[in-house]
């Protein structure tokens, strides 16, 4: 075993740690820590970074791993022994989403000193012991070797992402934000859980990877090579029940339609917390559990339609939404649920390295939007409005050109990350859904087309927002002469700038398929390491075999060129981008909402996805708990008091023999008496 | 010539009746007292009665224990006539019915 | 000779405590309840049996002392006494949240403390007594005695309703009591035993020596048996229908009687039907397994549909006790080791959990003086530690990972999905979990409104921080129940290993 496997549960334990050491802070006294707290998570985070890239480097050396760590409980039965353990699976997936991670969160928790520190907020502890337990949650997420392991971080992650959206309890918008994201996402965990516990029913174990993984004998029993309890359903339909339950999970967490109403109202947390977990990570813990355990959804042909139908369809929804917003932090909130439809669209279509390659790009340049977004707020004493804003161009000269490097990312113009991925995204949905027979080629198809048509949505919101904040003239005093910023702002800007632009270099496909070229590092590297018996069953290659031969739908891809459907790509987001510089990169910009008539409504009210879900809370749940209450205390209390009253009431009738009057009493027993020896009489024969 | 123990037993039974009537008429708490004295008696000549037919001294042995008892309830009987009439200046029974629900 | 010596010393400490004077009975009654820990500790550690017992011999049951007392009827009575793997926790669970309470009375209770302690440790020596006994006669005795301080305790200490809710309590728990005594009794003069040791009893039944009666055929008294068992022990769990004394109690009484009563007292329920019900009479059980599943998951969704509609945070907690509750029947009936481990693992979580909520409902009542959601907000920033721990307790309550109330809902759930022995195990264990939603929104619903937002209190108290005899009971249970999520081996172990015999027993259906 290599050195980095055996100090890589540091990696999750040095920001506990941090957690631990912000929280005893905080109990004793907020000045113990200098920076309230946050040179311990950034030495942490820095540790787990340095840690994590050891790691990566030891897995692109060619070692795997997957061991167990800890025994958490044991279930030695009659019925077989059942082991539930928390471990360890470093593989090319897990490792390269743990340097994300641990990046992101290193280059957050150094913004924060600039946005939380610099701007004089108090509760400094708790917000790092936050941030610092949300970083261990999310490296322990990553590097869960089984299924029950990332339902337990994934569940305080979301405690975290509660803690830290609620982070300005004092007011009242931020705790209801926190409430409904946990309540939401909570939702969605409900359908994680029960599909959890289907699995470690059915196949007595919850590992991802190796021969006795739950993926791996899902594929046995389809080809008739092994069995397992299915509770009397047919096995393709039994797993592909159990994939779309622990599905219910994934849209919850990443933010998918319909539970996705939760993340724009998660923007009342601090600029940091969103870029950190509403953006770059914990929203991708959705993503990476489907891609942790792809081998199981790739056998379904249904769980991949409804995987890929919701993508795109999230794409498509979304990026609408953001098109009228005018908050700053709204606008990336609906881009971050739309670049997270683009990953499940992959997934659906087949595409597993193009979903981890978005993943990847995504994580870096919607972080470098979000702390971007973070600095003007700065600038801007905490106004979001960006009908206040214009002109910041001049005077935020750093954020501004890495702002731009970002948007240019997102909006998915070459030769910036994001478009690299998304292109890659678009053009495995469309040689899917072009090679493969049947329906789910179909939907396939209609799936790419909502992803297609989102991506003129995407370039035009994401140009509308760079033109409304940065470019034109001030439109308020505030714009005019917006605060600086310090380096602990503009570094992780840069940083997150450089990444950005570069990333994308990673996973040159097209190229490769254009020249031959081996430059689809990306590929090599999900590929695995040759020759590790672990890979066997999470390699993308392996992937590529259950879709196209287990898979009873037998996805298959197309031999069409890359070039056409990138132009077509590359062209609607330069359309889009034009447009909204047109329309908005003037000196003196107005809304062009009103030209959109009735639909400006509801695209303001976010087609009322909202207004159902509470409605549903107040006008159905509320009553239908008022009714259970008020059954409770007429009917099945009024039962209890009911036996107690007539118990009463009946005992004070019969007290009314209780005359007080001797003789009565003589005349009672008396008579009893008598009535008694007539009786014996009668019964035993000798009277009469 | 011993007489036929059904005599006894008319006796008694006659004691007995008389008792009840008693008991269940009169009003005044010494003559209830009386009555229940009969009643006991009533059960005693049963017992000497019964005793004497089988020739077994339990039965008058237990008379004699029912005549302990029914001094010693005498006197708690007056005992309570007593309190009767200082609480109600009367020893009607039917008058003092405080005690009811 | 250890059990003994705990009973006994909990009996002393109640009758030193009850005629100590005022200022001192607090402090000596916590002093004394240490001992009772210290021994349940040791017993802890020394712990050496396997089996069930029940369903073992002498093997499975530590501590064991049987003394033979007297003969009634041809049968005979015993002072019989042990603890196996299913009621050494409770019995830890017992000691150590007796303690804890009597810290957090120091400050509530102002009068008659002596007598309040004393009933609080009197208490504790019947609930020791019932989850050790092992003779019928001493278990009715103990499970009885119960009652008396408790009624007492809420009577006398308990808010305004004190008086209807203490009679609604005992009158109510008392008459299923009886219910459950009549067939039992029926059920043992059916057995061919001489004894009322409940082993001999278990193992006679298993052998099929249950005899007709009345013209019954003998399955037919097992299952009357089992109804008015079942009846008598639900409305002490308390399972919906039943459950209507439970938020009046609640209400009532004051805090660290609530937090025995839904930690400890609850779990004589679920304990005595996991002895009874599910040991004694599997086969029945098994036969109506999903009439209890029903049972079990409407307390489970129906308990927690009631916390939604409550404005006062005791009712809310109580009603979510019944919710949680649901859960140990759920895990009972499935009859896995998951199931029923789980569900004897959730009676500690829960009564640690409980407590907890309890506790700090408690405390936030001695700052603010009301209760109600609505006449208070923005608690967080005048109580920090306090609300701190109470959103943790909350978030335990909701299952969050590494606490102790996921562990035990996690492997009921496991439990219940994979029985065999009930009829569509899955759907009614996903049915079961939807509670975990549930109990998230009432529980956050709740928070939000009084901890968060701007500081607001309706009743015109200076609130201040909690001082320390009230945050450290509470730092203690949270520390314990996260310590338990983490490592729920530390009971698990043993429960699995006295819970393995009742499954093999009975057969399947």
């Amino acid at each position: 075993m290599s050195a980095a496997f055996t100090y890589a549960p540091l990696i999750v334990a040095l920001p506990f740690l941090s957690f631990l050491i912000a929280l005893a802070a905080g109990l004793a006294d907020r000045d113990v820590l200098p920076k309230g707290g946050a040179i311990p998570g950034i030495l942490a985070t820095l540790g787990s970074l340095a840690l994590s890239a050891w790691v990566a480097l030891t897995v692109a050396g060619g070692a795997v791993f997957d061991e167990t760590i800890y025994e958490w409980a044991v279930a030695a039965g009659v019925e077989s022994q059942l082991e539930l353990s928390f471990g360890l699976l470093l593989d090319p997936l897990s490792a390269m989403m743990l340097v994300i991670v641990c990046l992101v969160a290193t280059l957050v928790h150094v913004f924060s000193l600039g946005y939380m520190n610099d701007e004089g907020e108090t509760g400094l502890p708790r917000y790092y012991a936050g941030l610092g337990l949300f970083t261990a949650s999310m490296l322990g997420f990553v590097v869960s070797d089984n299924l029950l392991q990332s339902f337990v971080f994934f569940e305080l992650v979301g405690l975290c992402s509660y803690l830290l959206i609620g982070f300005h309890f004092r007011e009242p918008g931020p705790p209801s934000a926190a409430k409904k994201a946990f309540l939401v996402t909570r939702f969605g965990d409900y359908f994680f859980l029960v599909g959890l516990v289907g699995i470690v029913a059915t196949f007595g174990t919850a590992q991802f990877g190796g021969a006795e993984s739950f993926p791996h004998v899902a594929e046995l029993v389809l080809a008739g090579e092994a069995s397992v309890r299915t509770f009397g359903f047919a096995p393709e339909t039994w797993f592909t029940i159990l994939g779309l339950l622990v599905l219910g999970g994934v849209i919850g967490k990443s933010a998918q339609f319909p539970l996705h109403t939760w993340l724009p109202d998660a923007m009342e947390g601090p600029t940091p917390v969103s870029a950190l977990i509403h953006a770059a990570t914990m929203v991708a813990a959705g993503v990476f559990l489907v891609a942790r355990m792809y081998g199981f959804y790739a056998v379904s042909p249904t769980a991949l339609a409804i995987v890929a139908l919701v993508g795109g369809f999230t794409a498509l929804f979304a990026a609408t939404m953001g098109l009228v917003k005018r908050e700053l932090k709204q606008v990336l909130a609906y881009s971050t649920i739309s670049q997270y439809g683009y990953m499940m669209l992959a997934l659906g279509t087949g595409g597993y390295v193009a979903a981890t390659f978005h993943l990847l790009t995504h994580a870096f340049f919607k972080a470098l939007l979000f702390l971007g977004a973070g600095s003007v707020i700065i600038a801007m004493h905490h106004n979001e409005n960006m009908w206040d804003m214009g002109g910041l161009r001049k005077r935020m000269p750093v954020t501004y050109a890495t702002f731009l490097v970002g948007s240019l990312a997102l909006a998915g113009i070459v030769p910036f990350a994001g478009f690299w991925s998304k292109d890659e995204v678009l053009y495995e949905a469309l040689i899917h859904g072009l090679g493969t027979e049947g329906s789910l080629g179909t939907v396939f198809l209609a799936a790419y087309a909502m992803g297609l048509l989102a991506v003129l949505f995407t370039g035009f919101y994401t140009f509308r927002m760079v033109a409304l904040t940065f470019h034109g003239e001030p439109r308020t005093d505030l714009a005019a002469d917006p605060e600086s910023v310090g380096w602990n702002v503009k570094g992780p800007l840069s940083v997150l700038g450089l990444l950005a632009a570069t990333t994308g270099f990673l996973n040159l496909a097209p190229v490769k398929k254009l020249t031959g070229a081996k430059v689809d590092f990306l590929h090599q590297w999900l590929e695995g390491p040759e020759g590790a018996a672990l890979m066997a069953t999470l390699s993308a290659k392996h992937y590529k075999h259950l879709l196209h031969d287990v898979n009873p739908a037998q996805v298959t891809a197309s031999e069409l060129g890359p070039l056409l459907p990138a132009a077509l790509s590359l062209g609607l987001a330069i359309t889009g981008a034009l447009v909204a510089f047109r329309l908005y990169a003037t000196p003196e910009p107005t809304e062009h909402t009103a030209k959109l008539g009735g639909l400006q409504d509801v695209l303001y009210n976010n087609y009322y996805q909202d207004e159902y879900q509470v409605w549903l809370a107040t006008n159905v749940v509320q009553p239908l708990a008022g009714v259970a209450d008020t059954v409770d205390q007429s009917l099945v209390d009024g039962v209890v008091n009911g036996v107690s009253s007539v118990s009463l009431s009946s005992g004070s009738r019969i007290r009314r023999i209780q005359t007080g009057v001797v003789s009565n009493y003589a005349a009672l027993v008396t008579l009893g008496l008598t009535a008694l020896l007539v009786a014996f009489g009668l019964y035993e024969g000798w009277l009469l | 010539m011993a007489v036929p123990v059904q005599w006894y037993l008319l006796l008694s039974a006659a004691m007995f009746c008389i008792g009840v009537f008693g008991v269940l008429t009169r009003r005044n708490a010494l003559l209830f007292l009386m009555s229940v004295e009969l009643m006991l008696n009533a059960a005693n000549i049963n017992l000497v009665a019964f005793a004497r037919l089988w020739g077994n001294l339990t039965g008058q042995v237990f008379s004699l224990f029912t005549m302990a008892l029914a001094a010693a309830e005498v006197a708690v009987g007056i005992g309570i006539i007593l309190v009767l009439y200082r609480n109600f200046s009367d020893v009607d029974v039917t008058r003092a019915t405080t005690m009811r629900w | 000779m250890i059990i003994e010596a705990l009973i006994g010393v909990t009996f002393l400490a109640a009758l030193v405590v009850l005629i100590t004077p005022d200022e001192y009975a607090g402090k000596l009654a916590f002093g004394a309840s240490l001992l009772p820990l210290a021994g349940s500790l040791y017993m802890w550690s020394a712990f050496d049996a396997t089996g069930n017992a029940l369903l073992g011999g002498s093997a499975a049951r530590a501590f064991e002392t049987q003394i033979r007392w007297l003969e009634v009827g041809g049968i005979e009575l015993q002072w019989f006494v042990g603890v196996d793997g299913v009621s050494l926790p409770l019995v830890v669970l017992s000691t150590f949240l007796t303690s804890l309470a009597i810290l957090s009375a120091w400050r509530p209770i102002t009068d008659r403390q002596a007598q309040f302690y004393g009933l609080v440790l009197f208490m504790e020596a019947n609930l020791l007594g019932v989850f050790t006994a092992l003779d019928f006669f001493a278990w009715f005795v103990f499970w009885e005695a119960v009652l008396v301080p408790m009624y007492f305790l809420i009577g006398i200490w308990g808010g305004p309703r004190r008086k209807y809710a203490a009679i609604k309590f005992f009158v109510y728990t008392n008459v299923a009591s009886l219910v459950m005594f009549i067939f039992f009794i029926q059920l043992v003069y059916n057995l061919d035993v001489a004894t009322f040791g409940l082993p001999a009893i278990t193992q006679a039944i298993h052998a099929g020596e249950v005899s007709g009666f009345l013209g019954l055929a003998p399955s037919t008294v097992k299952t009357l048996a089992f109804a008015a068992l079942f009846l008598g022990f639900a409305v002490k769990v308390p399972v919906v229908p039943f459950h209507t004394w439970l938020p009046d109690a609640h209400v009532e009484a004051p805090t660290p009687v609530s937090v025995l009563l839904a930690g400890v007292l609850l779990k004589m329920g679920t304990y005595a039907m996991l002895r009874y019900n599910f040991t004694m009479l599997p086969d029945v059980a098994k036969q109506y397994a999903a009439v209890i599943a029903v049972f079990a998951v409407v307390s489970v969704i129906y308990g927690a549909m009631l916390a939604l509609a409550q404005r006062d945070l005791k009712r809310i907690v109580a009603y979510s006790s019944v919710s949680s509750m649901g859960y140990v029947i759920l895990g009972l009936v499935a009859y896995t080791t998951l199931g029923v481990g789980g569900a004897t693992f959730q009676m500690v979580a829960h009564g640690l959990i409980s407590g907890l909520m309890f506790m700090a409902v408690g405390v936030i009542y001695n700052e603010t003086h009301t209760r109600m959601v609505g006449s208070m907000s923005g608690l967080a920033d005048r109580m920090p530690v306090t609300v701190g721990i109470l959103i943790a307790g909350a978030f335990g309550y909701m299952g969050l990972p590494l606490m102790a109330g996921f562990a035990a809902e996690f492997f009921i759930f496991q439990g219940a999905f994979a029985s065999t022995v009930l009829a569509r195990a899955p759907l009614f264990a996903a049915a079961a979990m939807f509670g975990i939603v549930i109990v998230a929104g009432y529980l956050l619903l709740a928070m939000q409104k009084t901890l968060f937002g701007p500081y607001e209190l309706e009743t015109d108290y200076e609130v201040t921080a909690a001082g320390p005899t009230e945050t450290v009971p509470l730092a203690i249970l949270l520390v314990s129940i996260v310590l338990l999520g983490v490592a729920p081996e530390l009971f698990f172990d043993m429960i699995t290993d006295a819970v393995d015999p009742i499954l093999q027993v009975g057969g399947d259906v």
